[in-house]
């Protein structure tokens, strides 16, 4: 018996210098960015894999869109070329809106950018944490991609980028637990703070003072405080407004307008300067 | 010619780590088997010499990595698992699989609840079955990890 136990025994030792090790990374991990350098490092020799686990998906609606009908091509042909003409429309009313928009500022003295550059990047289907919605971009720091960038599709904000490898970028999305954002209302200029709470839509609103005019259908857009997020972007609508009788504040559910769980393309917000990062 | 060989070892956890972020339904999520660990147990279980604290320790920082958690704790996990099956192994091996199953669930269940206790503290909300869903699948497919794996060794001749 005794010949059994001997094996395990002499490792007692390791296991705890290894496991306390184990802890002590955690804890650095949750309560600092120190160990960033380190996560990147590895999550540089990781990203040859994700690009690996998405190759089927990604083949998949290649060959799909190869044998696409030709009624079906055309008739898309047709649907792009209507909205592209309804768009550029639109488009020339903007652009006077943007001129004048931009002489008023002049004339205000407010140095505030009127069009942020964008790249294009494309999700990588790789399934992350089940607790977190975190998401993985097929571009990286070769292609100009900084931590801190903000993330969104055709609808409104997506997300923001927290690590970036010379090949991907994790991005996490608003609804991450951890994701809190600077908001307005349109409506009235009210600012507060959206938090995620872990499903893809829902954000959340705490503490609004119970005076503040907030109904239903409100919408919500970035404010740019914070500096991580360019102002006037569209975020999220308000769902559901709730008032907590044991506290004196208003708080309210939203639903983000990004497709979070279903774009596949998004665009990476490079601001044209560095505003400070403030966090 | 034998060190050649070896690599056949990391070459199954990097097989591992594949299956592991390869993406899945949402609701299948919970029930994804923690591949790695059990690829590692097996490792452990037949190569201890070889395979033991240290392995487990650096590949539950590449998981951790990989998904996105906390830097240690999938180390953490997987490093306790491996010291009691340390402990275990020369029992193990010679119990019949119905048996094996059975130690492998208990020990993937000690795994998934320090993870899911971890990811608690942080204040993510896990349900029932993230407890007891990848033990349980793990459970199911560890004979045929175990021989699979048991084969890739005899034709490798590593010992």
């Amino acid at each position: 018996m005794k010949n059994i136990f001997q094996q395990g025994r002499g490792k007692v030792v390791p296991t705890l210098f290894l496991m306390v090790l184990s802890i002590g990374l955690m804890v650095t991990d949750h309560r600092t960015a120190h160990l960033d350098v380190i996560r990147s490092a590895a999550a540089a020799m990781i990203s040859p894999l994700q690009f690996l686990v998405s190759l089927p998906p990604q083949g998949g609606a290649w060959v799909g869109e190869w044998f696409r009908t030709h009624n079906r091509l055309v008739a898309e042909n047709e649907g792009l070329r209507e909205s592209n003409r309804m768009l550029n429309a639109r488009l020339q009313k903007m652009e006077v809106l943007l001129e004048e928009n931009t002489r008023l500022r002049n004339l205000l003295g407010s140095a505030r950018k009127v069009a942020d550059q964008v790249s294009v990047a494309e999700l990588l289907s790789v399934d992350q944490n089940p607790y977190r919605q975190l998401i993985e971009l097929n571009k990286g720091t070769l292609d100009g991609i900084v931590d801190g960038q903000a993330v969104i599709d055709e609808h409104g904000i997506m997300g923001q980028v927290i690590q970036s490898t010379p090949n991907t970028a994790t991005v996490m999305l608003v609804s991450d637990p951890e994701h809190a954002i600077a908001v307005q209302f349109i409506k009235n200029g009210i600012r507060s703070i959206a938090f995620g709470n872990g499903s893809t839509d829902q954000l959340e609103l705490r503490y609004l003072p119970v005076t503040a005019d907030v109904m239903p259908g409100d919408e919500l857009v970035t404010s740019g405080l914070g500096g991580r997020f360019p102002p006037d972007y569209p975020v999220a609508t308000v769902t559901s407004v709730t008032l907590d009788p044991t506290d004196g504040f208003v708080s309210a559910i939203a639903r983000p307008k990004a497709s979070l769980d279903s774009s596949r393309q998004v665009l990476v917000i490079r601001p044209r300067e560095i505003t400070g990062r403030s966090e | 010619m034998i060190s050649y060989n070896l690599l056949v070892i990391p070459l199954t956890l990097v097989v591992g780590l594949v299956l592991q972020i390869l993406p899945l339904p949402s609701e299948a999520q919970i029930y994804r088997p923690d591949w790695v660990a059990l690829i590692l147990l097996y490792w452990n279980m037949a190569l201890p010499n070889r395979v033991g604290l240290w392995t487990a320790f650096l590949t539950g920082l590449l998981v951790d990595v990989a998904q996105g958690t906390l830097l240690g704790q999938h180390s953490l996990a997987l490093l306790i698992i491996i010291f009691i099956n340390l402990n275990f192994h020369l029992q193990v091996r010679v119990m019949n699989l119905g048996r094996q199953m059975f130690y492998v669930f208990s020990l993937l269940l000690i795994n998934q609840f320090i993870l899911v206790w971890i990811e608690g503290m942080l204040q993510r909300e896990p349900s029932i079955m993230a407890y007891f869903g990848a033990p349980l699948t793990g459970m199911a497919i560890w004979p045929w990890i175990f021989i699979l794996l048991r084969d890739i060794r005899r034709k490798a001749q590593i010992s």
